[in-house]
C-alpha cells in the first residue's frame, strides 16, 4: 500500500529533524541552513550578536551599534536609512545596524529582550515607557557623556522630558505637540469665523454648536476623553492631576470636575461631539478626513496624512484654553542599554539622530515629525511646507507646553484614570463621581514616593 | 492491551515518548517552574534577573493574597464565567450541526468545507475589525438585520451588558469551522455499519443521531468540551482588539489582566501569581470533567 | 419522489445559508482591501466599493521583501507541522495503547500544560532559549512545537477508539509496537492527522508573538511580522491590512484543500470491526 512508503519517509524525516534540532542546540549555526545563497545579512545576524556582547575588541577599528526603533516603520524607513548613511560618512569607524519594528507589541518585545539581557545597544521608547524603564534602572545614565556637547541646539523642554531624578537618560528623537485642526469649508458653511489664538472654551463651543446644526451626520468638535487629553485640559482650567511635587493625586478637585463636565457635556448634552456608538469604530482622523467634523484636537503628526488625503480646505490653531492655555507635549526618546558594550559609539549615533543639523534637515524634508532642535534655518524650512498655512501655531503652542505627570506605575495610573473617564463619557457616572472614584482607586493602588 | 507483554513498560514506551518528553521538560516544565518561582517575587519583568543583587525580591504569598483579596480578580472571573456560559453550549451545538451537515456525501460538499473553515484561517486582527463594524449599533449589519424584524438592536460593544455577548458572537463565527472540522473527523471514523444496523431496526434520523452518532462521537465531544473550557478560560485576542477590556472594564478577563500586569504595568511576579490561580481553577474543572467522563463517554464499541 | 430530493434540498439550502452568513465578514474584508484610502471612511458603510483600487495590494508588496517572507513562513510552518505531528503521534500511541507505570499521571501532566496562560511562561521560555543559544534561529523558533498537548490529546482520544482486538490480531502475527504503530495506527489515524496538520500549519503560519521575539534578522521574518508593520504608531492602513491578511490566507487554504483528500482515506483502510 502506498501508505507504508509515505509513513516510513515521514518517520525518517522526523528522525532527521530531531537530529537537526539536537545538533542545533550546540550553537546557533543552523540559521542559514534554510535557503542556499542567502545574503550575508542572514549570517552576520548571529555573528554580530556574539561580536557585540563578546566585546568589540576582535575587530579593533570598526564598532557596531545595534539600534532598534518603531517610529520609522511604514513609510519612513528610507529616511532613517539616509540618516544612517550620513552618520557613517561622518564616523567611518562606527557601523549602525538598524532594526525597525511595528509599534504594536514593540514594547512586549523590548521588555522580553531587556529582561533576558539581549537588548540592543540603543533603542527608541515612547514617553510612557521611558519613565518606567528609567526608574527601574535598565537605562544608561547619559549625563557623563554630555561633556563637550552643546545642548543649546536641542529644544529645552524636549531634553528635560528625558531626565529623571536629575539624571539624563535619553535624548529626544523628535517631538510633536497637539493643536486644533479645523475644516474651513464647514466653518464657511455655518457662517462662523475661523479660530484665533485668543479663543477660549466658550468660543469653541459656540462654533461647534453652529456647525453641528448643519446636519445630523456632521459634528462640531472631537477631543478624545482620555487621560492624555484630560491631564492637559484640566490645566487649561487652572487645575491639575497631581500636586506640584508629585506626592499626591489631586484628581477630584472642583476645577477638574468642571473640566470633565465640560468635556462630557459636549457628548451627552449638546452632542457636538459624537458618542462612541455614533463613531461606530471609526477613528477620529477618519471622521475629520471625511469632511464631517468641524474641529479636531490631535497631534501634528497628522500633517502628512491629512495633506495627502484631504480635499477640503483646512488649517490649524493653538488649542483654546479657559483660564490658561495648555498644550500637550509628546516625544519619543532614544536611550542606551545600561549593559551595552559600545555605549560611547551608541551615544554618537543618538546624538546625531537627535541633535545634528543633517538629521534635522532630513526629517523636515521628509515631513517625518519635528526635530527637537533650535536650528532656525531648518525650522524656517518646516514653516514653509503647507498646508496647513498657520504652521506658526505649532511653535506658538510650545509656549504653553505641559508635560504629563509620570510616575513609576505609569501604565496602571493612566489605565485607572482612563477607565473612570470612560464611565463619565458614556454617561454611566457623573463627572464628580467618576473623578472621586478615580482618586480613591489611585490612592489605593499607586505608590508615590 | 496488546499482549506484547515483554514489550510493555517503560522500556518500550520510552522510544515513543522521548521527543515529547524532551520538549515537555525543556520548553514547558522548566519555564513553568521559573514562572512559579517568580510568582513569589516582586519581579517587574524588565530588570534582568540577578538574585545576588536582590533582583527580584521575595515577597512570599503577598501577590496571591492581594489578588484574592482584591475586587478585580473576582470581577474578571465573573466576566470570564459569563463568556464561558454563553459560548460553550452555543459552540458545541453549532459545530456538531455544521459537522453533520458537512458529512453528507453530496456534490460540492468539499467546497462548503473550505468555506466554513475560512473564518478560522483569518487572523483575529482582521476578524476583530470586521466584527467591530458589523456590531456597530448605528451602521452595523447585525442591528440592520434585527431592524428588519422590528427588533431594536442593543449597543453591543458599547454597552457593558452586551459587549460580552458581542464577543461571544464573534468567537462563534471564528471557531465554528475549527470544531466542526474536528467533529467531522470523528463522524468519519464512525463505521457506517452502525447506521445500517440502526436503519434495519427502523430508527429514524433523530433516533439514529441520539443513539448512534452521539454516543460514538462522545470521545471527540469530550475532547472538544475539555479543550473549549481550557481555551475559554484563557480568552484573550478578541478582547484586546475588539473592546480592550471595555466598556469600563466589562470585558476585562483573566488573561487580559495577566497580560497587562506582565507587559504594561511591569508587575511580572503579580501576573505570574494570577496565572497560577487561573491554572488551579482550570485544573479543577478539567479534573471534574475527567472524573465524569466515565458516565457518558464510550470508548470502543 | 419528494423524499429523494428532500435530503439534498435541505442540505444545499442550509449549507448555503450558513456559508453566506459565515462569509459576510469575509466579503467585507475583500471589499475593504479593494478600497482606496479615502473611501475607507465613507458612511454608511460601503459594501461594494465605488471605485476599485488596488492601492492596498500594491502597498503590501512595497513594504517588505514579499517572496522571502512567504518562503520563510512556509518553511517554518511546514517544518513545525511535521515535527509536531510526528512527536505527538508517537506519544499519543504510548498513552493510548501502551501500559507503563505513571502513564495516567503523565498524561494528566500533559493536559495540565495547556492550562497555564502563555503570557506568563513567555519570558522564562525565552530565557531557556537564550541559555541554549537558540535565539534568532529557526531551530529555536520551531523547537517548542515538539511538544504540543493539544495534538497529543486529540490523537490519543482517537487512538483509544481503535479496537484492541484488532491490534491483538497483529500481535499474534508477531508485530512489535513499532510495527503496529506504523502499519496500523498511522493509516487509521489519517483523518485526524490531516485535521491536525491543517491546525498545526495554521497556528505556525499565523503565529506572531513568538517569531517577533525570537527572530531579529529581517531576512528571517515571517508573514505576520511583516504584516504588522503596516500599522503605524498612529494610524492603520485598513485596506493594506486587509489585502495582506487575504494574501496570507491563500497558502493555508491550499494546505486545507490538500489535506481534505485524506479526510476520506481513513474509511478506505479495511474494516475496523473486529
Amino acid at each position: 500500500m502506498k501508505w507504508n512508503g509515505r509513513q516510513w519517509k515521514l518517520l525518517a524525516l522526523c528522525m532527521l529533524v530531531m537530529a537537526v534540532l539536537l545538533a542545533g542546540c550546540s550553537g546557533g549555526g543552523k540559521s542559514s541552513g534554510n535557503s542556499g545563497g542567502s545574503s550575508s545579512g542572514g549570517d552576520s545576524g548571529t555573528a554580530r550578536n556574539n561580536e557585540d556582547t563578546g566585546g568589540s575588541g576582535d575587530k579593533a577599528e570598526t564598532v557596531t551599534v545595534k539600534f532598534t526603533n518603531f517610529s520609522a516603520s511604514g513609510d519612513n524607513e528610507k529616511y532613517l536609512q539616509q540618516m544612517k548613511e550620513e552618520f557613517e560618512k561622518q564616523h567611518p569607524n562606527i557601523k549602525v545596524e538598524i532594526e525597525t519594528l511595528a509599534y504594536d507589541d514593540y514594547f512586549t518585545q523590548m521588555q522580553t529582550r531587556v529582561a533576558s539581557g539581549t537588548a540592543p545597544d540603543a533603542y527608541e521608547l515612547n514617553y510612557e515607557n521611558f519613565v518606567s524603564y528609567a526608574k527601574k534602572g535598565v537605562l544608561l545614565d547619559l549625563t557623563p557623556m554630555f561633556a563637550g556637547f552643546d545642548t543649546s541646539v536641542l529644544n529645552k523642554n524636549a531634553l528635560e522630558a528625558f531626565s529623571t531624578d536629575g539624571k539624563q537618560y535619553g535624548l529626544p528623537a523628535s517631538f510633536s505637540n497637539v493643536v486644533l485642526f479645523y475644516n474651513k469649508d464647514l466653518f464657511d458653511q455655518a457662517n462662523v469665523s475661523y479660530p484665533t489664538s485668543d479663543w477660549t472654551w466658550a468660543d469653541a463651543e459656540q462654533a461647534a454648536e453652529k456647525i453641528r446644526s448643519l446636519g445630523d451626520n456632521i459634528f462640531g468638535i472631537y477631543q478624545p476623553i482620555q487621560f492624555w487629553e484630560f491631564y492637559k485640559k484640566v490645566q487649561q482650567n487652572g487645575g491639575s492631576l497631581m500636586n506640584a511635587d508629585m506626592t499626591q493625586f489631586t484628581v477630584d478637585t472642583p476645577q477638574n470636575v468642571e473640566t470633565l463636565q465640560h468635556m462630557v457635556d459636549r457628548v451627552l448634552k449638546t452632542n457636538v461631539m459624537p458618542t462612541e456608538a455614533q463613531m461606530a469604530g471609526m477613528g477620529d482622523w477618519d471622521l475629520f478626513k471625511s469632511g464631517r467634523l468641524g474641529m479636531l484636537v490631535t497631534g501634528i503628526w497628522a500633517f502628512p496624512d491629512f495633506t495627502q488625503n484631504i480635499t477640503f480646505d483646512w488649517d490649524i490653531e493653538v488649542e483654546p484654553g479657559n483660564t490658561a492655555k495648555a498644550t500637550h507635549f509628546f516625544s519619543n526618546g532614544l536611550v542606551i542599554n545600561k549593559d551595552s558594550k559600545v555605549a560611547t559609539a551608541a551615544f554618537e549615533w543618538l546624538k546625531f539622530m537627535s541633535a545634528s543639523r543633517e538629521a534635522a534637515q532630513i526629517r523636515v524634508d521628509a515631513g517625518w515629525e519635528l526635530p527637537a532642535v533650535n536650528y532656525q534655518d531648518v525650522l524656517d524650512k518646516y514653516l514653509q511646507v503647507t498646508p496647513p498655512n498657520n504652521k506658526k501655531a505649532v511653535f506658538d503652542s510650545l509656549n504653553y507646553l505641559v508635560t504629563p505627570p509620570v510616575v513609576e506605575q505609569n501604565a496602571e495610573m493612566t489605565d485607572i484614570i482612563g477607565l473612570h473617564l470612560q464611565a463619565a463619557r458614556d454617561g454611566v457616572k457623573s463627572p464628580a463621581d467618576a473623578l472621586r472614584d478615580a482618586q480613591k482607586e489611585l490612592e489605593q493602588r499607586i505608590k508615590l514616593q | 492491551m496488546p499482549r506484547v507483554s515483554k514489550h510493555n513498560g517503560w522500556f518500550a514506551a520510552i522510544g515513543f515518548l522521548l521527543p515529547c518528553l524532551t520538549g515537555l521538560i525543556l520548553f514547558n516544565l522548566i519555564p513553568v517552574a521559573g514562572a512559579f518561582t517568580l510568582s513569589f517575587t516582586d519581579w517587574d519583568g524588565l530588570k534582568p534577573i540577578a538574585p545576588k543583587d536582590g533582583v527580584p525580591a521575595f515577597v512570599g504569598l503577598d501577590n496571591y493574597a492581594s489578588i484574592l483579596g482584591g475586587d478585580e480578580f473576582w470581577r474578571v472571573l465573573r466576566n470570564t464565567a459569563v463568556y464561558i456560559v454563553l459560548y460553550i453550549p452555543l459552540i458545541l451545538i453549532a459545530s456538531i450541526a455544521a459537522a453533520m451537515l458537512l458529512h453528507r456525501p453530496y456534490r460540492g460538499v468539499s467546497v462548503y468545507r473550505v468555506l466554513f473553515y475560512i473564518p478560522v484561517l483569518t487572523s483575529w486582527v482582521a476578524g476583530a475589525l470586521i466584527f467591530k463594524s458589523i456590531l456597530s449599533p448605528e451602521y452595523g449589519g447585525v442591528n440592520d438585520l434585527l431592524n428588519q424584524f422590528g427588533i431594536r438592536g442593543p449597543g453591543w460593544l458599547y454597552d457593558p451588558n452586551w459587549a460580552m455577548p458581542g464577543i461571544v458572537l464573534a468567537s462563534i463565527w471564528k471557531d465554528m469551522g475549527f470544531f466542526a472540522l474536528i467533529f467531522l473527523g470523528g463522524l468519519q471514523g464512525i463505521d457506517s455499519s452502525y447506521y445500517e444496523a440502526a436503519k434495519i431496526d427502523g430508527a429514524g434520523p433523530w433516533r439514529r443521531f441520539r443513539h448512534v452518532t452521539l454516543p460514538l462521537l462522545s470521545p471527540i465531544t469530550f475532547f472538544v468540551t475539555v479543550i473549549c473550557l481550557i481555551f475559554s478560560f484563557q480568552l484573550f485576542p478578541q478582547v484586546m482588539i475588539m473592546t480592550d477590556g471595555g466598556p469600563h472594564g466589562a470585558t476585562q478577563v483573566m488573561v487580559e489582566r495577566i497580560y497587562r500586569y506582565a507587559f504594561s504595568y511591569f508587575k511580572m511576579g503579580y501576573a505570574s501569581a494570577f496565572s497560577f490561580i487561573l491554572f488551579a481553577i482550570i485544573f479543577l474543572f478539567t479534573w471534574l470533567q475527567l472524573k465524569l467522563q466515565k458516565k457518558w463517554v464510550h470508548y470502543d464499541a | 419522489m419528494l423524499r429523494r430530493y428532500a435530503g439534498p434540498f435541505f442540505f444545499y439550502v442550509m449549507a448555503t445559508a450558513i456559508a453566506v452568513i459565515v462569509l459576510i465578514p469575509f466579503f467585507w474584508m475583500i471589499s475593504t482591501s479593494l478600497k482606496s484610502k479615502g473611501a475607507l471612511t465613507a458612511v454608511p458603510i460601503e459594501w461594494i466599493p465605488e471605485e476599485i483600487s488596488f492601492e492596498g495590494y500594491r502597498k503590501v508588496f512595497d513594504v517588505f521583501p514579499f517572496a522571502r517572507t512567504i518562503l520563510n513562513s512556509a518553511f517554518v510552518a511546514g517544518l513545525t507541522t511535521v515535527v509536531r505531528l510526528a512527536a505527538a503521534a508517537m506519544a499519543a500511541y504510548a498513552f493510548a495503547k501502551m501500559r507503563f507505570r505513571g502513564r495516567d499521571i503523565l498524561f494528566a501532566a500533559v493536559l495540565a500544560t495547556m492550562m497555564i496562560p502563555q503570557q506568563v511562561t513567555f519570558i522564562p521560555l525565552f530565557l531557556v532559549m537564550k541559555e541554549l543559544q537558540l535565539i534568532n534561529t529557526f531551530t529555536g523558533l520551531i523547537a517548542p512545537s515538539i511538544f504540543n498537548a493539544f495534538a497529543i490529546f486529540m490523537m490519543r482520544q482517537h487512538m483509544r477508539t481503535v479496537n484492541d482486538a484488532y491490534l491483538d490480531a497483529a500481535v499474534m502475527d508477531g508485530a512489535t509496537h513499532r510495527t503496529i504503530f506504523v502499519r496500523l495506527m498511522l493509516p487509521l489515524s489519517a483523518p485526524i492527522l490531516a485535521t491536525l496538520a491543517v491546525i498545526a500549519f495554521m497556528d505556525a503560519w499565523n503565529d506572531y508573538l513568538w517569531p517577533l521575539v525570537m527572530l531579529s534578522d529581517p531576512n528571517k521574518m515571517t508573514l505576520p511580522l511583516a504584516l504588522s508593520k503596516l500599522s503605524g504608531q498612529y494610524a492603520t492602513d485598513y485596506n493594506t491590512l486587509m489585502a495582506g491578511s487575504l494574501i496570507s490566507i491563500v497558502p493555508i487554504v491550499a494546505v486545507y484543500l490538500a489535506a481534505q483528500k485524506h479526510f476520506k482515506a481513513g474509511l478506505q483502510v479495511g474494516g475496523v470491526k473486529g
